[in-house]
C-alpha cells in the first residue's frame, strides 16, 4: 500500500513541478519516486497482508508484475527526456497520467475484490484516453483518444454487467468467496455466473487486445504518441494479463469459458500474425505483433497450471522491453525522416549507426521468437505449458502462426541493413542509447540466461 | 432501510434481471447503430445505469449491502469517465467541427 501512496502522490508532485515550471526536473523526479517505489515493495511492508478492508494484497505475483512495470515506466521515463524535450507546455501532464495510471495497474495485479477490479481498470484507462489524445492539435490523435474512449467504455459496461451477474448469484464480491462457489459448482453453473464470466473476460479482452475485441489497437496505436504507445503495449496489457490470470484462475475456468478463450486465441493468433503482413506503417505493425502476443498470451492463461503465473510474467516482461526499445528506435528514425513512420525508414540504419542497427535486429528477433533471445523462451515455455494441458492442436496452430510472423519482422530487419541511396542522419542522445543497449543486451540476456526470472 | 428492501422484494428476481437487460440492449444498440457521439454518450450511460439496477436488486434480495456500494463506485467512475469524454469530444469537434462518428475514419477502422 505504501507504493501505491507513494505513486499517487509522484503523480501530484510532478503536476505541481510543471506548474511551477521546473521542466528539467520532472523526468528525475518521477524516476526517483518509481525506484522509491520499487524499494518499497521488496521492504516487504504491506506485503501478504490484507489491506483496504481485505480488497487488495500485495503478493509474490503481484509484487513480480509491479516490479516489472515500474522497471517499464523508468526506461520510459528516461526516454521522456529527449521525447519531450521539443514540447513547450504541459509536458508535467503527461508524467503525472502515466503515474496515475501505474497506480491502477498496480490494483489490477493486486486485487482480491471484483470491486478493485473495476476500480483498477478504470484508473488504468481513464488517464489514457487522455495521454492518447496528447497531441491536442494533431487530427490522428484526437481520433485516436476518441476512439478509445469510446470503445473502452463500451467495455467496460460489458464488464460491468459481467461483475453484477456474477454477485447475482454468488452474493459476493471477494474472489475467495466467488472461488469457493465456483468449486462447489463446478461443472453445473448456472446460466447466469457463465455468462457473468464471459462477460468480464470480453472486458479483459478489449484490454488486452485480443480478436475479436482488437479493432482498437491498430487504430490507436498509430494515433497515440509514440511514448503513449509504448506504454499502452507494456505496462497496460502486463497489468491487463495480470488481471486477467486472477479472474479466470478466481472462476476455476469452467469448459464454456475456456472454450470462449480458445476461440479467441485461435482468432488472435491469426489476425495478429497474417493480417500483419500487409502493413507497412511500423506502428500498426507493432501494433498487430502486439495482438499476436496476445494470442500466445492468452494460450498461456488457457492452459491453467501453477506454472502459468510465471510464464505469463516473463513473456510480458521480455515483450515489453523488446517493444519499448524499438519504439524507441522509431521516435529516433522518425525524426530523421521529418514524422514518415514507414518501415523503409530504417533503410541504411546499419551504415549510418551500426549497434544500433544490430539492437533493433536483436529486439525484432526476440519479438520474431528466434532462439538464443529472450522471445524464444518465453514462446517455448507457453507451447510447452499448453501441450501439457492438453491443448496440441492449438499449439500446432500457433507454431504455424508464428512462423508466418517472422516474415515482417525479418521484413523491417532487411530494410534496417540495407543501405540507402542517401545516407540519413540519425540523433541519439546518451539516455536514449542507454535504454536502447540495455533492453537489446537484456533481452540476449535473458535469453541465454532465463533463470534470473523464472 | 428495511422498508425499501421490503418494498424491492414484492417484485420477483426475475423481472428485475429481465428489466436491465432490456435496458442493457436498448443501450447496446444505441451505442451500436446511432452516429450522433453524444447520443452513443448517453446510451453507454443507459448500459452503466442498467448494471446498477441489477447490482441494487441483487443487493435487497441477497441482503448484503456491498451491491449498493458497488453501485456508488459505477456512478462516481461513470461520472469521472464521461468528463474526459465530453473533452475529448469538444477536442474533435474543434477539429473537424462535427460530432459525427462517421468522420472518426482516418485512420482506418
Amino acid at each position: 500500500m505504501s507504493a501505491l501512496i507513494l505513486i499517487s502522490v509522484l503523480g501530484v508532485v510532478v503536476l505541481y513541478l510543471g506548474l511551477l515550471g521546473n521542466k528539467r526536473l520532472l523526468a528525475p523526479v518521477g524516476i526517483l519516486g518509481l525506484i522509491g517505489a520499487l524499494v518499497l515493495f521488496y521492504t516487504g511492508y504491506h506485503v501478504e497482508m490484507p489491506l483496504f478492508a481485505n480488497m487488495v494484497r500485495f503478493d509474490g505475483f503481484s509484487i513480480a508484475f509491479n516490479s516489472a512495470m515500474i522497471v517499464i515506466t523508468v526506461l520510459l521515463f528516461v526516454f521522456g527526456v529527449d521525447y519531450y524535450a521539443l514540447m513547450k507546455e504541459h509536458v508535467a501532464e503527461h508524467y503525472a497520467l502515466m503515474l496515475f495510471s501505474l497506480t491502477g495497474a498496480f490494483l489490477l495485479t493486486a486485487y482480491t475484490n471484483l470491486l478493485v477490479l473495476f476500480l483498477g481498470i478504470e484508473i488504468l484507462s481513464i488517464p489514457l484516453y487522455i495521454l492518447a489524445g496528447g497531441k491536442k492539435r494533431s487530427y490522428r490523435s484526437g481520433e485516436a483518444s476518441f476512439k478509445y474512449f469510446l470503445l473502452g467504455s463500451f467495455a467496460t459496461a460489458f464488464f460491468l454487467m459481467g461483475i453484477a451477474l456474477i454477485y447475482g448469484v454468488t452474493a459476493s464480491f471477494d474472489l475467495g468467496k466467488v472461488r469457493e462457489y465456483a468449486e462447489l459448482h463446478a461443472g453445473q453453473h448456472s446460466i447466469l455466473f457463465l455468462l457473468g464470466s464471459f462477460f468480464v473476460a470480453v472486458g479483459l479482452s478489449f484490454k488486452v487486445a485480443a480478436a475479436p475485441f482488437h479493432f482498437w489497437g491498430p487504430d490507436v496505436y498509430e494515433g497515440a504518441p509514440t511514448l503513449v504507445t509504448a506504454f499502452m503495449a507494456t505496462v497496460v496489457k502486463t497489468a491487463a494479463f495480470a488481471a486477467f490470470y486472477r479472474f479466470v484462475s478466481m472462476t476455476g475456468m469452467p469448459e464454456a469459458l475456456s472454450r470462449t478463450l480458445l476461440v479467441m486465441t485461435l482468432v488472435t493468433l491469426f489476425i495478429g500474425n497474417v493480417v500483419a503482413l500487409r502493413q507497412s506503417n511500423f506502428k500498426r505493425l507493432m501494433a498487430y505483433s502486439s495482438i499476436a502476443h496476445t494470442g500466445f498470451l492468452l494460450m498461456a492463461l488457457l492452459s491453467t497450471s501453477g506454472l502459468t503465473a510465471q510464464m505469463l510474467f516473463y513473456y510480458t516482461f521480455t515483450y515489453a522491453l523488446a517493444t519499448v526499445g524499438l519504439f524507441i528506435v522509431l521516435t529516433l528514425a522518425k525524426r530523421a525522416a521529418n514524422g514518415n513512420e514507414n518501415i523503409q525508414i530504417f533503410r541504411g540504419l546499419f551504415r549510418a549507426r551500426p549497434w544500433l542497427a544490430i539492437v533493433t535486429m536483436l529486439l525484432l528477433l526476440s519479438l520474431a521468437g528466434i532462439p538464443l533471445t529472450a522471445g524464444f523462451i518465453a514462446k517455448y515455455q507457453v507451447f510447452l505449458l499448453a501441450i501439457q494441458g492438453g491443448f496440441l492442436k492449438t499449439t500446432a496452430f500457433a507454431v504455424v502462426m508464428a512462423l508466418i510472423g517472422i516474415y515482417y519482422y525479418v521484413l523491417v530487419i532487411r530494410e534496417a541493413f540495407t543501405p540507402a541511396e542517401e545516407g540519413i542522419a540519425i540523433a541519439v542522445t546518451p539516455a536514449n542509447w542507454l535504454v536502447i543497449s540495455l533492453c537489446g543486451v537484456a533481452v540476449v540476456a535473458l535469453g541465454i540466461w532465463p533463470a534470473w526470472l523464472l | 432501510m428495511n422498508e425499501i428492501t421490503t418494498a424491492i422484494r414484492t417484485v420477483p428476481l426475475e423481472h428485475y434481471v429481465f428489466l436491465s437487460f432490456v435496458l442493457f440492449s436498448i443501450g447496446l444498440a444505441g451505442a451500436l447503430f446511432r452516429r450522433n457521439t453524444i447520443i452513443i454518450l448517453m446510451c453507454l450511460e443507459l448500459m452503466f445505469n442498467s448494471v446498477n439496477l441489477l447490482l441494487a436488486a441483487f443487493s435487497a434480495f441477497h441482503s448484503d449491502p456491498s451491491g449498493q456500494v458497488f453501485v456508488f463506485f459505477i456512478m462516481l467512475v461513470a461520472a469521472a469517465e464521461v468528463t474526459v469524454g465530453l473533452a475529448i469530444l469538444v477536442m474533435m469537434k474543434r477539429n473537424v467541427d462535427s460530432v459525427d462518428v462517421n468522420q472518426l475514419n482516418r485512420l482506418r477502422w
